[in-house]
């Protein structure tokens, strides 16, 4: 016995891009969240230099943009009230590692240190003689201290409770404009330059000068500790370089695939599933192209790669992997957020521990009662139970019904009513094959005519459709001629259909010409 | 010799007493099916034309319901009596005239065995007396006495002009026939011998009558006509039948209360039920006579409780409905099908429980649409053909073992079985091993709108039973029809030539994903297109080493370069368009066929063309139907049909279809047989297998006919050696489990030490769902299903066990 087979539409061709991997879905579900009405329609206008997420949960974080520096709540993305008490533009931004305190520079050489909660001004560090662009907290335990770095070359490690500088690191022979603290050691951090060189310092080794030095062969925009604390990427020119800290300062690897200069570096992570083991890390950089790439090191191959429409400056990452910021050179500032769903398991297991709670001051339901009648219905089968399964309900479109009874004409409406071209175009072949095309469009009251009409307008002329759509229209406006002349509302439908149809023949005729000049070009290099 | 590719549905079948075996009358013979498997048991043989009635004799006694024995009657004039168990021939009775239609009504009376003695058994058959040249054959009803071994001489029941189809009623009391615009029906005397009168009633009707059934018990006659009309005869001969003792009171009733009875028919009323759009085919009132069951073109079996007219549908069987049968089983029925195809139904429910299919018949249609050429391909290393059936659908069939092995749906459409066709699937094209599979469907446009050709490749799988689409391609050719698919011996390549004056060669391409090489897509895709002089391609084909394409453009051979799309050259200049190209075997040889279907007055010609040379070889003037070459050497045989009618200088009686097989260096043929109904057939050499056929050596070729009616022959082309074939029959065996089992499962074994007396439980014959499935109007009486109830329940004691 043959079963009713529903109508469907052609096939399209599959396009040969593979199916996206679970990385790159991993990172294209980092989603602007639509409850929020920020980014990018809000904009700064002024580019955001720096992004820094606040290391405790809820992980607020900050930009720098201007002469001030703006947070944003790490739980609903809105953005709290702004930090403008700087003189110059903010320029680099910093969280302690309690998160309780914020430290931004800016470009009159200032480092300016802040609560992060009631945003009161509580230090301000000068010693730079010239625009901080670097500033960086260390990243374990130390609260006490922080280091920056300027464009007069010198890096300098700031006593915070007494606005003192402790050292003055000399090494450098061009602005600083990047640094970064180790995230296992209070004492070592990085700084890089535009004298091409990255240097490693340690404050213990207080004979000011670097630990190690490391050659970019470009100006250094960024310079990154990654988590295991011997590996460091740096970015400056168009690409990314991986040393080898421990190792002496060996290059493992330089990603070069960044067409402008590469801006900003950031840890990120590949959250499967949950726990610690699943967790893998990769370097989120970003460029002046555009292009905000992700490098998995451990495998030294990019997983993954979004384009946007403006030069990128700055990138963050939140450490419970929930969100990523971009900011850009014209003050937009990309959030993405991936939906959580930890959060309504909770909810579910409180509803059931109320029910189990009510459920033994209730009696087993006498026959009396209506609820007799419905007990067990909504019973959960138990692991060994035997489940006789209903036979899945098909399911079928309304068209597919009525074809089904074979009530074409309103088969035909029902599918036009769902603008959905493809159904409609399906439908259409369908009637065609049971001969019933023409007597349906001769059916068709005027309101449905004028539905047919506009549909036929629309994508008459589109090249998937039109085989079937042009012929047809030809065959609609013959057959009912006289009933278009007579209403209004399908002379109005018509007039639409024949300038489509004209702009087609014009779009057509223009290819033509195209094909006569390029077909003998063609041939003689064919020829060649 | 070995013939397949019967009819099934021919003639309605029969069921056994037990209602295990299904009689199916095929050709010359009977074959039997069990109905719990569907496979064939046994074959009875023995006639040498067609067989035109099965009647299995029925059980009069619970005891008797194991004997099985029919009687069968055939156009060849002979009656046989056979016992189908063993199989065995028990009796013949020749006749000397053509049966029609048998139908033996004593076999339904319960026997009076007072006088210890069987009274003679009668038959009532349809007969055609075959005169001399010229005079038409006259047909009658006549009266034989099977106990005897003769015909009652005299007794010569109606006259008629076409030959009718007997009918009786499942009490044996009435026979029927219909004959045009009525029906007669004729009382068969309880005590039949051979000088009875018969009491008989005609029923008039307005329309051509086609079918007619009797109700069970009471005098209701039903009858369906050409409109789709039902007719429904209650009281049918009240006055003629019934012992008259009053006719003058009956008399004055007529015509006052008679509704829609016609004339001076004898009936008390007649009601007309109107569902089927066209001809009834299918009349049969159910054993209770509660119901009616009408079938027809629709292909839908539609049930009307007979006191309400109300109706239950079983629809979509997807054919024309022939005929349905009950058995003895009232929970098993079947239906014939017109697609040859025996449905057997669960009753009370309706559901189908297992097909029987024979090998798909030619559509009626197909001669009406030119280039609907539904030729069955074949897949010479396997023994398989695939069949383009009517509904989608393309069946493959066994030629050795005579029997289907699965069924591809092309096209994801309902089919309905009345309607035009406007979409068919038109090429099938099988490669060499059997692994892919290529169809061409093309949907006809509706007034020059929304035609569509569609090419799919499908990848086969093991054992021919997973067959799954790999690429679809819309308009492959634009809108021109493709005319030929070929595929390359070596190598995953394809060619489709179209009508519209270009071929393209596809490819199958694998990709690989390039990071982790699991995911793997694979697709054909589009390699080159040629053209030569925008010329329609009829036909190509590859060499067997796969290095040179030939397609056939109009009149002429161009032959490529596969890989690189070059052409290599152009050969021939026939008269008529080029229909047929092969290249043979791995000789140096291309044979072409040549002719314009459709014209009688055409120049058709076999040429045989020497590569080496690029000349023709020598050439025939043949018209051809198929070419087939052998896999190794260099014959290769062609199907030719004989000339049309118009231009015969012989007599039309000495115009056969041939079947040539020659050798490609000479031009004299081999071996020729002759054969009919070559239009629309198929010609392939198949690989035997040593173990199917005996009498070929186990490398050597058969080679398969198959005509336009689709039965097939496979010859042994190089011996006159019969191919014999011992036929892989299943037996009959039920795995059912019956009653205990059935509901509870099986029993744990119990270790003998525990119980020494260890009752073995007597299986019932029939399952406990047999018992209670269905409505409870439905089932046997009560008395009746008690017994049997707790037969299956009790254990039975069958000795003593020490």
């Amino acid at each position: 016995m043959a079963e009713a087979f529903p109508v469907k539409p052609k096939l399209r061709p599959t396009s040969s891009k593979l199916t996206p991997s679970p990385e790159a879905k991993y990172w294209r579900s980092f989603k602007i969240p639509k409850d929020i009405e920020t980014t990018p329609s809000k904009s700064f206008t002024f580019p955001i230099n720096s992004i820094a997420f606040s290391p405790l949960a809820p992980h607020d974080f900050v930009a720098t943009h201007s002469a001030s520096v703006s947070i944003f709540s790490g739980k609903t993305l809105e953005p709290k009230p702004t930090i403008s008490s700087f003189s110059d533009t903010a320029a680099a931004v910093s969280f302690r590692c309690d998160g309780k305190l914020l430290a931004a520079g800016d470009l009159s050489g200032t480092v300016h240190v802040f609560d992060a909660k009631s945003r009161s001004h509580l230090r301000r560090l000068k010693g730079h003689a010239a625009a901080v662009r670097s500033v960086s907290y260390p990243r374990a335990a130390d609260k006490l201290h922080l280091f920056s770095g300027g464009d007069d070359s010198v890096v300098k490690y700031w006593d915070v409770t007494t606005e003192k500088s402790v050292f003055n690191l000399l090494g450098h022979k061009d602005y600083v404009r990047c640094g970064d603290a180790s995230p296992i050691s209070d004492e070592m951090f990085v700084s890089g330059s535009y004298d091409h060189r990255v240097r490693v310092w340690d404050v213990r080794v207080s004979n000011a000068s670097s630990v190690m030095e490391l050659n970019h062969e470009k100006p250094v925009e960024s310079v990154l500790y990654l988590p295991s604390g011997g590996l460091i990427a740096t970015a400056g020119g168009n690409f990314v370089k991986i040393w080898d800290v421990i190792g002496g300062g060996k290059l493992l690897y330089s990603m070069e695939s960044h067409i402008k200069t590469v801006t900003a570096l950031c840890m990120g992570k590949v959250a499967r599933g949950s726990g610690e083991e699943a967790e893998e890390n990769r370097i989120l950089s970003v460029a002046l192209d555009g292009y905000m790439k992700v490098f998995d090191y451990a495998k030294l191959k990019i997983t993954h790669s979004i384009r946007f429409p403006e030069p990128l400056l700055s990138v963050g990452f939140s450490p419970d992997c929930s969100t990523r910021v971009i900011g850009t050179s014209k003050g937009n500032l990309y959030i993405g957020r991936r939906k959580a769903k930890v959060e309504s398991e909770e909810v579910v297991g409180g509803l059931q521990w109320k029910i189990v709670e009510d459920d033994p001051g209730r009696k087993v339901p006498r026959p009396s009662y209506f609820r007799y009648f419905q007990r067990g219905q909504n019973l959960k089968p138990s692991e060994g139970d035997y489940l006789i399964k209903r036979p899945k309900k098909v399911k079928m479109a309304e068209f597919d019904k009525l074809l089904k009874k074979f009530r074409h004409r309103e088969a035909l409406v029902a599918a036009l009513n769902r603008r959905n071209p493809e159904s409609v175009v399906a439908v259409m072949e369908e009637l065609v094959a049971r001969k019933k095309l023409k007597k349906c469009v001769s059916n068709l009251d005027t309101e449905e005519l004028a539905l047919l009409l506009a549909f036929l307008q629309k994508y008459s002329t589109m090249p998937r459709y039109a085989g079937l759509l042009t012929k047809l229209a030809n065959k609609v406006v013959e057959l009912r001629a006289e009933d278009i002349k007579s209403s209004d509302q399908l002379r109005s439908c018509i007039r639409n259909l024949k300038r489509d149809v004209e702009e087609e023949i014009r779009i057509q005729q223009s290819l033509l010409e195209i094909q006569g000049i390029i077909s003998p070009m063609l041939r003689i290099a064919a020829r060649s | 010799m070995f013939t397949g590719g019967k009819s099934f549905v021919s003639l309605p079948p029969a069921f056994s007493n037990d209602a295990k075996r299904l009689l199916v009358c095929t050709g010359n013979t009977v074959s039997i099916f069990s109905t719990s498997t569907g496979l064939q048991t046994c074959e009875l043989e023995g006639h040498e034309a067609q067989v035109t009635s099965v009647i299995v004799v029925p059980a009069t006694n619970p005891t008797s319901k194991v004997l099985c024995y029919c009687w069968t009657s055939s156009l060849d004039g002979k009656i046989r009596y056979w016992d189908f168990a063993a199989p065995e021939l028990m009796k013949t009775i020749d006749i000397r005239f053509r049966i029609h239609s048998m139908v033996i009504p004593s076999l339904l009376h319960p026997r009076n065995d007072s006088t210890g003695k069987l009274p003679d058994l009668y038959a009532y058959i349809s007969t055609e007396d075959v005169k001399q040249e010229g005079k038409p054959s006259s047909f009658g009803i006549q009266k034989c006495n099977l106990t005897k071994s003769r015909i009652v001489g005299g007794v010569t029941l109606a006259e008629t002009r076409k030959p009718g189809h007997v009918t009786i009623s499942p009490s044996g009391k009435y026979i029927g026939t219909c004959e045009k615009r009525k029906l007669r029906i004729w009382e068969i005397p309880a005590k039949d011998s051979e000088h009875v009168g018969y009491k008989k009633v005609r029923l008039h009707h307005t329309r051509s009558i086609t079918t007619m059934a009797f109700h069970p018990t009471e005098r209701v006659v039903a009858a369906g006509d050409v409109t789709g009309r039902i007719l429904l005869w209650r009281g049918v001969g009240r006055e003629t039948f019934s012992n008259s003792k009053s006719s003058n009171g009956r008399m004055n009733t007529d015509g006052e209360d008679r509704p829609g009875v016609r004339d001076t028919d004898d009936a008390d009323s007649c009601t007309t039920w109107h569902w089927h759009s066209s001809e009834v085919n299918v009349l049969f009132f159910s054993s209770d006579g509660a119901y009616l069951y009408s079938g027809g073109k629709e292909g839908v079996l539609v049930v009307w409780q007979l006191d309400t007219g109300k109706k239950k549908f079983l629809p979509r069987i997807g054919s024309p409905l022939l005929y349905f049968i009950n058995s003895p089983d009232p929970t098993l029925s079947s239906i014939s099908c017109a697609d040859n195809q025996i449905q057997l139904l669960r009753m009370p429910s309706m559901e189908i429980l297992r097909s029987i299919s024979g090998i798909k018949l030619p559509s009626s249609h197909m001669d009406m649409y030119e280039g609907f050429g539904s030729v069955v391909v074949f897949n010479p290393t396997a023994g398989l053909i695939a069949v383009p059936a009517e509904n989608y659908r393309v069946q493959f069939y066994s030629l050795f073992d005579d029997r289907e092995i699965s069924q591809v749906q092309i096209c994801e459409r309902n089919h309905q079985p009345g309607d035009e066709i406007t979409v068919k699937v038109n090429l099938v094209a099988l490669s060499r091993d059997g692994s892919t599979m290529c169809t061409v469907e093309t949907r006809l446009p509706e007034e020059g709108i929304g035609s569509l050709v569609t090419l799919k490749f499908w990848v086969c799988g093991s054992q021919k039973k997973q067959v799954s689409l790999s690429t679809v391609i819309y308009e492959p050719h634009r809108d021109a029809e493709i005319s030929c698919i070929a595929f390359r011996p070596t190598g995953n390549m394809a060619v489709s030539s179209s009508h519209g004056g270009d071929f393209k060669v596809w490819v199958h391409r694998h990709e690989l994903t390039p990071k982790d090489e699991t995911v793997q897509r694979s697709g054909w895709k589009c390699h080159a297109v040629g053209s030569y002089k925008k010329k329609p391609m009829s036909t190509a084909a590859f060499s067997s080493d796969g290095s040179v394409l030939a397609v056939a453009a109009d009149k002429v051979i161009t032959l490529w370069d596969p890989d690189r799309n070059t052409l290599l050259a152009v050969i021939g200049d026939s008269l008529e368009p080029i229909t047929n190209l092969t290249f043979i075997g791995k000789s140096e040889y291309l044979v072409s066929a040549s002719a314009s279907r459709g014209s009688k007055s055409s120049n058709p010609q076999l040429t045989v063309w020497s590569m080496s040379k690029l000349c023709v070889a020598w050439s025939y003037r043949l018209d051809i139907e198929a070419i087939t070459c052998s896999m190794d050497d260099s014959t290769f045989a062609v199907l030719a049909r004989s000339k049309p009618n118009g231009s015969a200088d012989e007599s039309s009686q000495h115009a056969e279809d041939m079947i040539l097989l020659f050798n490609a260096e000479k031009a004299v043929p081999l071996s020729v047989w002759f054969v009919s109904k070559a239009q629309g057939g198929g010609l392939s050499f198949v690989s035997s297998d040593e173990d199917k056929v005996s009498g070929t050596k186990a490398t050597d070729e058969v080679l398969a006919y198959i005509n336009g009616a689709r039965e097939y022959v496979l010859l042994n082309p190089h011996s006159e050696q019969d191919i014999s074939r011992q036929r892989g029959f299943t037996n009959l065996d039920d795995t059912d489990t019956h009653g205990y089992a059935s509901v509870y499962g099986e029993l744990p074994e119990f270790s003998l030490k525990a119980d020494q007396t260890a009752f073995p439980s007597m299986p019932s014959g029939k399952t406990w769902k047999g018992i209670f499935s269905g409505p409870s109007h439905a089932l046997p009486p009560l008395p009746k299903l008690c017994s049997d109830f707790l037969e299956s329940l009790l254990e039975r004691r069958s000795g003593v066990v020490e």
